[in-house]
C-alpha cells in the first residue's frame, strides 16, 4: 500500500500542532465556538448528541495491522473500547473529548492516518472497490487511480471549497463493490475498441435528500488523461453549483437541471481549455505511484486445498462461513474472506479494540498485511491461502467475527442514527439488530439469498437507504419513530432508486414488515431468482398489499 | 416546564443546569415553571463560552414519580444510547434513569420496548 513520504509525515505533523493550538485557544476563550467550529471541522471533529465524534480517513478503504492496532489502542485509550466502520468506509469514534484530540491525531499521525478533508464542502475520501488486487474480475487495480486522485484532492487550493461536498469512487470489475453511481463521480475501469484503459465517466449520483443515479457522460476516458477530465468536472460544478441552497448544492442538481448530456458537453469543452501537461499525471509519477500496488508475490498452489476440504467436511459452520463469507481469488490457492461485523444482534459496523487487533493479526500473518473496509460496513481480508481458512475462521470465531451472513438479510447496513447523530430523526441501529435478530437462523437466511437492508436515520441517507433492496428510512412522527420503507432499490451495477412502498409505519411494526416483504418474496421467487429479480418482475404491488393489508 | 442543557466543551458531555452550576444528570437538573427565569438562566449559560456549547431549553413533563424530557432525542441524551446500555449515563444507573427509560418504554406505545436491547 501507499507509503507517506517525509514531506507527507512534515506536514500531518505540523497540521497536529496547529490544531493543537486551536484547541488550547478555544478552551481558554481566546476564539470563538462559531470560529473554532469549522477548524475542528476540518479535522474530523463533530458534536454529536453524547460526546463528540472524530472521523478518520480510510483511504479507499485500506488498513494494514499497524494502522488497525493504533485505531484500537485510540479506542481503548480515548474511547469505550470500540470505533465504527461507516458507508464511506470511514472510522468513527463516538465518545472523543476535545481535549484528548490532538492527541488522538498525534498518535493516528504516527501511522500515517488523519481525519483531514473528513468533514466540509471538499473532496471527501475516495471509496474503491475493497477487492481491489486480489479478485480476477477487475481490470486494473482501482487502488492505484485512488490514490492519485487522493493525491490530487488532498488541499487542492481550487476545490477546497467548493459549493457541497464531494464523493468519488473507483472500480475496475463489472461488479460493482463501491455503489459507484450513488457518487458524485463514479469511475469504472474499461477497455477500449482498442484495448486501451480507459473510464466510464457517471457524474450526478447521490442519495440524500434527492436521490439521483449517476449518468454516464462519457464511455471512454483514456485513463491517463484522468486529472484533466475531474478537474473540468469540478470546474464546471465550482461555476455553477447552487451555493446559495444547501439543498440544491449537490453536483447531481446541477447535472439534473442541465440535463446529463448539457453538462458532459460543458465539461468537454471546459476540458479542452486545460493544459494536459500541466493537469494529467506523468506517466513516471503513475508508474512510482503504482509500484506502491505492485501485485503481492502469490506462491503457485493447487486450486483446492485438501487441508481445507477435510476441515469444511469436520465443520459445518466452517462450510457454512465458506459458503457465504469467502469468495474466489485472482491467484489459484488464495481466497478473499468478508469479516461482516453483523452478528445478529450487534451493532452493524462496530468493531471492539480486540477484534481489531485480531484481524492486524490476522491480516499480517496470513493475507500479506493487507485489510480493508467496505461501504457495507464489513472488513475484507483480500489474500488468504485456502489452506489458513480454517485457521482464520477459528480466530475470527474466538472475537465474534465469524458471522457467516454476508450478503444476507442480516447483513445490514445502519447509519448511527438517533442513538449517536445529532441530525437523526430516529434511531437505526435497533432497528437494525431487531431484524437481524429475527433471521438470525442461518438456514432461513442462506434460504432467503442476497437481500441488502440499508437503514437511516434521516433524510442524509448515510445509511444508503435509497439503494437498498429494503430501505428503510426514519421520520420523525409527532415525537414518535415511524420508518419509511422503499423496495427496489440498489447500490451495485444494476444501480436504482428504491421505490417507496407506503406510508410510514411505527418502530413497532418494522420487523413484521419485513418478514411479510420476506413472505412474499417466497411465495412468488421463481428459481435462481433474489428478492431484488422478484422485485422487478412483479412490480411492488403483491409486496404492498401484503405490508398494508394488516394495518387496515 | 423546562430544563436546560448543553454539552460541556472539553469533552462534550450532556449537562445541565441547575442553580448556577452544571451537572451531569438530568434527575439534579433545575426545572423551570415560568418561561422568565428559563430564560435569565440561558442568557447566564450563554455566557460561559468556555464551560459549555451551544445551550438550549428542552420541554420536561410530568411522567409517573416525576419528570422526562419530553423529546425523544433528549430522553437519549439524558441516557445514552440504547444500542449500548454500558455506555452514557444510564450505565450508572439510578433512579432518575430508571424513570426517564420508562418513560421512553411508555412513550413508545405499539410494543417498541422490544427494540431496545437491555
Ligand atoms: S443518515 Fe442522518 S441520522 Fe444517519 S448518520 Fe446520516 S445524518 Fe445521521
Amino acid at each position: 500500500m501507499y507509503r507517506y513520504d517525509a514531506l507527507d509525515k512534515e506536514f500531518l505533523a505540523d497540521r497536529v500542532s496547529e490544531f493543537r493550538h486551536q484547541v488550547t485557544r478555544r478552551l481558554a476563550g481566546e476564539i470563538t465556538e462559531d470560529q473554532f467550529k469549522p477548524l475542528r471541522l476540518m479535522n474530523g471533529l463533530y458534536l454529536q448528541l453524547h460526546a463528540y465524534m472524530l472521523r478518520i480517513a480510510i483511504p479507499y478503504g485500506t488498513l494494514n495491522p499497524a494502522q488497525l492496532r493504533k485505531l484500537a489502542e485510540v479506542a481503548r485509550t480515548y474511547d469505550k473500547g470500540y470505533g465504527h466502520f461507516t458507508t464511506r468506509t470511514n472510522l468513527q469514534f463516538h465518545w472523543i473529548k476535545l481535549r484528548d484530540a490532538p492527541d488522538i491525531l498525534a498518535s493516528l499521525a504516527e501511522v500515517d492516518l488523519h481525519a483531514i478533508q473528513t468533514s466540509g464542502n471538499c473532496i471527501r475520501n475516495t471509496t474503491a472497490d475493497p477487492y481491489a488486487g486480489a479478485t480476477a474480475e477487475e481490470l486494473d487495480d482501482p487502488r492505484v487511480w485512488a490514490e492519485v486522485i487522493r493525491q490530487w484532492s488532498t488541499l487542492h487550493p481550487e476545490f477546497s471549497f467548493l459549493p457541497r461536498k464531494f464523493k468519488i469512487a473507483v472500480t475496475a470489475s463489472v461488479k460493482d463493490r463501491t455503489a459507484a453511481r450513488t457518487h458524485d463521480i463514479g469511475l469504472a475501469l474499461r477497455r477500449g475498441r482498442d484495448g486501451a484503459l480507459g473510464f466510464e465517466v457517471m457524474v450526478g449520483g447521490g442519495l440524500g435528500r434527492s436521490p439521483h443515479i449517476g449518468s454516464t457522460i462519457r464511455e471512454h476516458l483514456p485513463a491517463g488523461r484522468l486529472l484533466s477530465y475531474l478537474q473540468a468536472i469540478l470546474r464546471v460544478y465550482n461555476r455553477h453549483g447552487r451555493r446559495d441552497n444547501k439543498f440544491k448544492a449537490r453536483v447531481k442538481i446541477l447535472v439534473a437541471s442541465l440535463g446529463a448530456e448539457e453538462f458532459g458537453r460543458q465539461v468537454e469543452a471546459e476540458w479542452a481549455q486545460i493544459d494536459p501537461a500541466s493537469a494529467d499525471l506523468p506517466d513516471t509519477e503513475l508508474a512510482r505511484i503504482r509500484g506502491f500496488f505492485a501485485p503481492a508475490g502469490f506462491e503457485v498452489l493447487p486450486a483446492v486445498s485438501a487441508k481445507l476440504e477435510a476441515a469444511k467436511a469436520a465443520d459445518p459452520a466452517l462450510a457454512r462461513f465458506l459458503r457465504n463469507n469467502v469468495h474466489p481469488h485472482k491467484a489459484s490457492g488464495y481466497a478473499i474472506v468478508d469479516i461482516a461485523l453483523k452478528t445478529p444482534g450487534e451493532t452493524p459496523g462496530d468493531a471492539t479494540a480486540e477484534q481489531m487487533e485480531t484481524v492486524a493479526d490476522l491480516a499480517e500473518r496470513y493475507s500479506q498485511g493487507e485489510a480493508r473496509v467496505t461501504h457495507e460496513q464489513n472488513l475484507v481480508l483480500p489474500h488468504v491461502r485456502l489452506d489458513d481458512l480454517p485457521a482464520v475462521h477459528e480466530a475470527l470465531k474466538a472475537v465474534g467475527l465469524a458471522s457467516a451472513n454476508a450478503n444476507l438479510i442480516s447483513d445490514i447496513i445502519a447509519c448511527p442514527g438517533l442513538d449517536y447523530c445529532a441530525l437523526a430523526n430516529a434511531r437505526a441501529i435497533p432497528i437494525a439488530q431487531h431484524i437481524a435478530q429475527r433471521f438470525a437462523d442461518q438456514d432461513v437466511a442462506e434460504d432467503i439469498g442476497e437481500l441488502k437492508i440499508k437503514i437511516s436515520g434521516c433524510i442524509n441517507a448515510c445509511g444508503h437507504h435509497h439503494v437498498g433492496h429494503i430501505g428503510i428510512l426514519g421520520v420523525d412522527k409527532k415525537g414518535e419513530e415511524f420508518y419509511q420503507l422503499t423496495l427496489g432499490g440498489s447500490g451495485a451495477e444494476d444501480a436504482e432508486v428504491g421505490k417507496i412502498l407506503g406510508p410510514a409505519i411505527h418502530a413497532s411494526r418494522v420487523t413484521d414488515a419485513i418478514d411479510d416483504l420476506v413472505a412474499v418474496y417466497l411465495r412468488e421467487r421463481q428459481p435462481g431468482e433474489r428478492f431484488l429479480d422478484t422485485y422487478r418482475r412483479t412490480g411492488i404491488a403483491p409486496f404492498k398489499e401484503a405490508v398494508y393489508a394488516e394495518v387496515h | 416546564m423546562k430544563a436546560l442543557t448543553a454539552n460541556r466543551l472539553a469533552d462534550g458531555e450532556v449537562v445541565f443546569w441547575s442553580h448556577g452550576r452544571w451537572v451531569e444528570r438530568f434527575g439534579q437538573a433545575e426545572l423551570f415553571e415560568d418561561d422568565a427565569p428559563a430564560g435569565e438562566a440561558e442568557a447566564k449559560a450563554k455566557s460561559q463560552p468556555t464551560v459549555v456549547v451551544e445551550p438550549y431549553l428542552i420541554e420536561v413533563a410530568p411522567i409517573e414519580d416525576g419528570v422526562a424530557p419530553v423529546a425523544y432525542r433528549e430522553r437519549l441524551r439524558a441516557l445514552g444510547p440504547t444500542n449500548t446500555p454500558d455506555h452514557g449515563k444510564q450505565a450508572e444507573g439510578g433512579h432518575d434513569v430508571e424513570l426517564i427509560a420508562k418513560a421512553a418504554g411508555a412513550a413508545r406505545s405499539g410494543g417498541r420496548v422490544n427494540l431496545i436491547k437491555r
